[in-house]
């Protein structure tokens, strides 16, 4: 089984070649490489929490529109929290 | 490909008392959709406008030739997030302790890195082992 990393890599070496499905043009991939470079530079990452931070208290509804704290899943045990940007 | 990934620990991560929750902007009836498809063994969370992610300092919005790209593919994050501004989270993954203290952060700006779960892994075996 290949890492997350290959996987990613692979799927970004597809998209920006141009190839099908998604026939980016290089101005396409061009654009998406100011905005990253822009949000690098915008210092984000040094804004985010880090280790040793307090983590911020949640409740949220999941898929099945059941309500889910941080509370509730801290007094089990830990908790891996990812955050995804969507599907899309 | 990172939420495919993450199923692919979830079993370690159970077995060493922990839980992995994914949150994201986008609205339940996605959510529900994307769990079914892939058939992940976590709950997906919506935070709905972004509020936790605001508040773990991972917001960013879209700048108006971004938003104008992506509207011509047809993603429409207004739609799937009932979301006019046009923001997203950073990818960024933390582990959490029972004292609600962060001691593992994991954060990115180029969306095309994505924390290893693995790597996860590890830091978790740390943390409990400890």
């Amino acid at each position: 089984m290949s890492n997350l990393k290959d996987r990613l890599e692979g799927f970004k070496r597809t998209f920006e070649s141009g190839a099908p499905p998604y026939n980016a043009t290089p101005e396409i991939v061009a654009t998406m490489h100011r905005a990253t470079a822009e949000l690098k530079a915008s210092g984000i990452e040094g804004r985010a929490l880090k280790t040793g931070d307090r983590a911020p208290d949640f409740a949220l509804f999941n898929q099945d529109h059941v309500e889910v704290s941080s509370k509730d899943l801290l007094r089990q045990g830990p908790m891996v929290v990812s955050f995804f940007r969507g599907h899309w | 490909m990172e939420l495919e990934a993450l199923k692919e620990i979830d079993s370690e991560v159970q077995a060493l008392g922990a839980r992995i929750v994914v949150l994201t902007p986008e609205l339940e009836r996605y959510t529900r959709a994307l769990r079914k498809k892939l058939n992940l063994p976590f709950d997906i969370l919506t935070d709905i406008h972004l509020k936790t992610a605001e508040q773990f300092g991972l917001v960013f919005t879209f700048p108006d030739y971004l938003r104008d790209l992506y509207q011509s593919f047809g993603s429409t994050l207004d739609r799937f997030h009932d979301e006019s501004e046009y923001r997203l989270p950073i990818p960024a993954r933390y582990i959490v302790d029972t004292n609600n203290l962060i001691r593992a952060a994991d954060v990115n700006a180029d969306y095309t890195i994505r924390p290893e779960p693995s790597e996860t892994l590890r830091l978790l075996k740390e943390i409990v082992r400890k």
